[in-house]
């Protein structure tokens, strides 16, 4: 995966190194220089000023250009990061978006987000900072060790023995922390998941006065939250305590062995300060690099998270065979469909479906609520597939076909619109620069919003102001989306059912000029909406009751369609079918 | 009545951080002075590390003028190893103590956020009036993320800040008992560099800000792409989706690239005060040195004690920049609770985080409604839409229906009266009694509603259903809300997870569950913003002839005939204003826009 997202940035990876390289030889030579100072100062008056003023304006230029390339270094290193992460993001929303809708139902929004945005964060600092401070980091203890060695082999060969157990204990230690980092992390994301739907549903809440309720429920998903994060932290802090304790072993060690070895008259007093500045030149990088296990434990918990994701193969894959151009004859061979395929018991919502549809034709599709009605559109636009039998539309099976192709032949107006908080012509166009403000402008009107058009202070462009956006408006919009495109099969389903009479006249207009030529099916409850249309197919119980020309169906008395018919009329009085 | 929320009177942002801050170091005033303690103990204990090494030097020193003068050197070299002794029981203890104050931190750390994510959400839950988010459902989740994390870390300036202090007054005394010119001169560049950082505060804070608002642009953008995950397949329009993603992505990256050059800025000036302040003590020592007044053990000290010292005037020029953040967060919590007092977000509460948090309050005391009345009630959205001069009223026992064109502010209307926005003017009486804050009256066992887009929550059917109403009227509930049928269809029956605002149901579904939910509690006034638009008309016409059976008050809005027929009254809107009142033959007769709307009905 590294590979995948850094390659393509090597120019800027390559620059890093050299920043790191120089920086890293630059910071080893500082001890150099302060031994040198200290055992010419120690000769006291015998002191060569001139040279000791010498080693330290050095100093400080060393010191200084240590900075620069300290800083160049994470500015490259955080730009790396943020490329590769963006690209990362984008590539997981695509892959997540094309996933099936059995996956998304399992999924809140706010997983989505911690998800991609929040483990993809985790990832970046890992990104941007492992080659900056793993990198580096390592550079400068083999630097320092190097320079141990040159001094005296005892003392390197300890050291060296020393950052071996350091590196090795907290390595192991570490692993402790990975699995308590994922569960609070999932944790994370349920309390915030958990905040983000009552936020939604602030209005259902309080006007139930459930209000003490789900703050009671909140309290139990925080207090989960907070025993996973408070024991998270612990696992996690036993690598920094074990470094705390190494430490003072090491240090104790090389002060001590500074001591004897002067004792003993090996070493200068000059070296004997040189060993114990060397000792800081191996804490600093052990301690980067205990950090960074830190960061690296949330980045492993991630990348597991993110992999796991990438792993998931949608079970609706498209095919190969385009659609032949024009509108589109549908058909429905021994379709059966359930929501649990995997539980013999559940019935299934569509049993043994078939019927034929004529290219350019219309058909309206009736049956009580939960007779299946809007699966069996789901199923041609492929969010969920058919657990048994094939759907041919233009005589090609739907999963033969490029998903994208047949989606975009397919348009569908559903009975919940979703909207995004983005101008209008984004939420109408789903953000594609290629369609252009006439357009959408024109789709408007076709749908008879050019008053509502009107008031809007930036037109096409103003913010969609959902907070006064009454259903009905939306609903229109939807059918603005619609218009927008040029499909082949157009599904309605309950088109009018959130339009007072008065406004569904506005677009009755607009709608029989978006039908014709093209192959529909429209649901609805109500009879005068299926008027117009040239069959009708009821459905009851997720079995096809009948299916017929109109005509031939409400000339036959014996028939459901007659019958509703009938009721209809008969009812109208006592106001039951509206 | 409720009135739109006044501007908050501008409090000093700068006394306010302190204030509220106050109240959260007193929610837990032992486990705070045990943090300060803890950590003060490991802040200050390099000094000590640093005078033992300074020590081990100044015995080796002495040996190295022993060892000139020909005498034996053994008596250094046995306080040598004594101060090595002292350093390592140092050392050893430290780790002690880190151990101790680390646990201790995490604690306080993570009960202050609890708390305040509480609070927060326990306003916009159970407070009084009406309640409106004043961003997106995603941007608001980042006030109980991000900020409230702002909020509780700034605990840590006072944790660590207390110990910095102490670090800096033992290392500057020490360091002025050798030299105090050297330590002058070496400490003026520090205090240069703190104001430098506080110069630049107010530049973080903006690339902050803006790194904020691309990342809440990004978080937002996919938290709504997912919510309308069906729309964007159903158009098949990944492809753009993702488009703007990047888009979105690459203005964040930008913004975060500033920020990051910034804080580099203010680190690389930081590291170089150190650098710049030890070549500082090689210059000006030089000279000393051959005079015999500044030692080799001397110059150890100097140079142990100063990286730390440049890292607690870092530290302190750092606090002032996050004591400026966390009142930008203060300042985007009180926007999202609107008319809270401040102090709201730090209040003392149990936040039950260790052991279960008692059951919920019971529900109000029931008052039979006899009359409800709303009198010249306007409730204007900010763009100049909305309900104006309402008045009408619903006796015990009728069925009222508000019916009007599309955008005539028939839903308005309902919340205004239910107080769920807020309103310009009016008032609304139950029994003749004026309520002041319907918000908070209008809830079972008084009244309930149903939303026209109802909201249910991943959770079981049931627990949708019943949201902490005891499962008496769980039954009968669902069977006036017809939602009978779809309990034999779905595999767990009642126990079936609804998934995400409610996903795995069908939209008719969720309306009957949200009905079912609605009537799982008594209430005596029923409140229904067109709930038949996602039912058929068999199953509208059960739900409606049920609740005839039960003495229930409905206010439906509606445009059906199903509705208009049973109606004992009709209120007809027209452009946010109720223009007819009366029974359907009388509307039907004098009113032109009720034949309107009803003839168009005859297909």
């Amino acid at each position: 995966m590294l590979g995948t997202y850094l390659g393509p940035l090597r120019w800027q990876v390559a620059a890093l190194a050299a920043l790191l390289l120089t920086g890293t030889g630059l910071n080893l030579l500082l001890p150099q220089l302060l031994q040198q100072f200290v055992d010419n100062a120690k000769q006291g008056a015998g002191a060569d000023v001139a040279g000791l003023v010498r080693l330290a304006g050095l100093y400080i230029l060393l010191a200084v250009g240590v900075q620069l390339m300290t800083a160049g270094a994470t500015y490259v290193g955080a730009r790396v990061g943020w490329t590769a992460t963006n690209r990362l993001r984008a590539d997981l929303m695509a892959h997540l978006l094309s996933l099936d809708m059995r996956e998304h139902k399992e999924r809140t929004p706010g997983e989505m987000i911690e998800r991609i945005d929040g483990d993809v964060t985790a990832l970046s600092n890992f990104f941007s900072q492992f080659a900056v401070r793993v990198f580096g980091a390592a550079l400068l203890l083999t630097g320092a060790l190097v320079m141990f060695f040159r001094e005296d082999w005892r003392i390197g060969l300890g050291v060296t023995v020393f950052t071996g157990v350091t590196l090795t204990a907290m390595n192991r230690v570490r692993k402790l922390g990975v699995e308590p980092t994922r569960l609070e992390r999932e944790a994370s994301a349920r309390l915030f998941g958990f905040v983000e739907e009552r936020l939604a549903g602030l209005e259902d809440v309080r006007s139930l006065g459930a209000g003490g309720h789900h703050l009671r429920r909140f309290l139990d998903v925080q207090r989960n939250f907070f025993t996973r994060s408070i024991n998270s932290w612990r696992r996690r802090s036993v690598v920094w305590q074990l470094s705390m304790a190494l430490f003072a072993v090491g240090y104790v060690g090389v002060l001590g062995a500074a001591v004897g070895l002067y004792a003993s008259g090996a070493i200068t007093l000059g070296t004997a300060f040189l060993l114990y500045q060397y000792m800081t030149l191996v804490e600093e990088p052990i301690d980067q690099l205990t950090q960074q296990l830190q960061d690296l434990q949330k980045a492993g918990a991630s990348l597991g998270r993110v992999s796991e994701l990438l792993a998931l193969r949608s079970a609706v894959r498209g095919g190969k065979t385009p659609l032949p151009a024009g509108p589109l004859p549908l058909a429905f061979r021994d379709v059966t469909f359930s929501y649990a395929p995997e539980d013999p018991q559940a019935r299934g919502v569509l049993r043994r479906v078939s019927f034929d549809l004529p290219a350019g034709q219309t058909v309206g599709l009736l049956g009580r609520t939960g007779s299946g009605k809007t699966t069996l559109t789901r199923l041609i636009s492929r969010l969920y597939d058919a657990t048994q039998g094939e759907i041919l539309l233009g005589g090609v099976n739907v999963q033969a076909t490029p998903l994208h192709d047949l989606r975009s032949r397919v348009a569908v107006v559903t009975q919940d619109v979703q909207l995004f908080q983005a101008s209008v012509r984004d939420n109408l166009s789903f953000f594609d620069p290629h369609v252009t403000d006439a357009q959408v402008e024109a789709a408007l009107h076709e749908v008879g919003l050019s008053t509502w058009l009107a008031r809007l202070p930036d037109g096409v462009r103003t913010p969609l102001p959902t907070g006064s956006l009454s259903a009905g408006e939306a609903q229109l919009l939807a059918f603005a989306r619609v218009m927008l495109r040029d499909p082949s099969l157009i599904i309605l389903d309950e088109p009018s059912s959130r339009l007072d009479p008065a406004t569904e006249a506005l677009l009755t207009a607009a709608m029989t000029r978006l039908l014709s030529g093209r192959t529909a099916i429209i649901i609805a409850h109500r009879l005068d909406t299926v008027a117009r249309a040239d069959r009708i197919l009821v459905l009851g119980d997720g079995e096809v009751l009948e299916d017929g020309r109109r005509d031939d169906l409400a000339r036959d008395p014996r028939s459901h369609y007659a019958a509703l018919l009938r009721a209809g009329q008969l009812n109208e009085h006592e106001g039951v079918l509206a | 009545m409720t009135t739109s929320p006044l501007p908050q009177p501008p409090v000093p942002v700068k006394e306010r951080t302190f204030a509220l801050s106050k109240e959260l170091f007193r929610y837990k005033p032992g486990l705070f002075a045990f943090n300060l303690f803890m950590w003060g103990m490991v802040h200050a204990s390099p000094a000590l590390l640093t005078l033992a090494v300074s020590g081990v030097f100044r015995a080796l020193e002495q040996a190295d003028g022993l060892k000139t003068g020909g005498q034996p050197i053994n008596p250094a070299i046995a306080a040598a190893w004594v101060s090595v002794a002292w350093f390592a029981f140092v050392r050893l203890s430290r780790f002690g103590i880190f151990y101790g104050a680390f646990r201790a931190w995490i604690e306080l750390w993570y009960t202050l956020d609890a708390l305040v994510r509480r609070n927060l959400l326990s306003y916009l839950l159970t407070a009084r009036r009406s309640r409106r988010l004043p961003d997106t459902p995603a941007e608001a989740v980042s006030r109980f993320r991000d900020d409230v994390e702002d909020v509780a870390g700034y605990t840590e300036v006072w944790v660590d800040g207390a110990g910095f202090v102490l670090y800096s007054v033992v290392a500057i005394t020490l360091m002025a008992r050798v030299d105090p010119l050297i330590t002058a001169l070496v400490c003026t560049p520090l205090l240069l560099m703190v104001v430098f950082v506080q110069r630049l505060s107010p530049t973080i804070r903006t690339y902050r800000r803006r790194m904020r608002e691309a990342t809440a642009r990004v978080t937002d953008f996919i938290g709504e792409t997912f919510g309308a995950v069906s729309a964007v397949k159903l158009a098949a329009r990944e492809d753009g989706m993702v488009t703007h993603l990047r888009a979105l992505g690459e203005t964040r990256r930008h913004a975060a690239l500033r920020d990051v050059l910034l804080t580099e800025l203010i680190r690389g000036v930081n590291t170089n005060m150190v650098n710049l302040a030890v070549g500082l003590v090689l210059l000006l020592g030089a000279n000393k040195v051959r005079g015999g007044t500044l030692d080799v053990a001397d110059f150890v000290l100097f140079i142990g004690l100063l990286p730390r010292l440049t890292g607690s005037m870092g530290f302190f020029g750092d606090a002032i920049a996050r004591h400026r953040r966390t009142g930008v967060s203060y300042d985007r919590m009180t926007r999202l609770l609107q008319d809270a007092p401040d102090t709201t977000i730090v209040e003392h509460h149990d936040a039950y985080l260790n052991r279960e948090a008692p059951a919920a309050p019971p529900a109000p005391t029931a008052i039979p409604l006899r009359e409800l009345r709303v009198d010249g009630l306007t409730a204007l959205h900010p763009s100049g839409l909305g309900v104006h001069d309402a008045s009408f009223s619903v006796a015990r026992g009728e069925f009222v229906v508000v019916t009007g064109r599309i955008g005539s502010g028939k839903s308005t209307l309902l919340r205004a009266v239910l107080g769920l926005i807020p309103t310009q003017s009016g008032t609304v009486s139950w029994n003749g009694e004026t309520q002041d804050d319907p918000a908070s009256f209008l809830v079972p066992p008084r009244s309930a509603y149903t939303a026209q887009l109802p909201n249910l929550f991943s959770d079981t059917l049931r627990e949708n259903i019943t949201s902490g109403a005891d499962e008496a009227h769980l039954n009968r509930a669902v069977q006036l809300a017809v939602l009978e049928p779809d309990l034999h269809a779905l595999s767990g029956g009642l126990d079936t997870p609804v998934g995400a605002r409610g996903v795995k149901l069908s939209g008719g579904q969720i309306q009957r569950a949200a009905v079912a939910r609605m009537l799982a509690r008594p209430a005596d006034l029923l409140v229904f913003d067109d709930v038949s638009s996602a039912l058929d008309a068999r199953t509208e016409a059960q739900l409606w002839q049920g609740l005839a059976q039960t003495d229930a008050t409905c206010l439906v809005v509606s445009h059906r005939r199903a509705a208009l027929l049973r109606a004992d009254r009709i209120l007809l809107m027209e452009n946010g204003r109720i223009t007819d009142e009366g029974t359907l033959p009388d509307l039907l007769e004098r009113s032109g826009e009720m034949r309107a709307l009803w003839a168009e009905q005859d297909a």
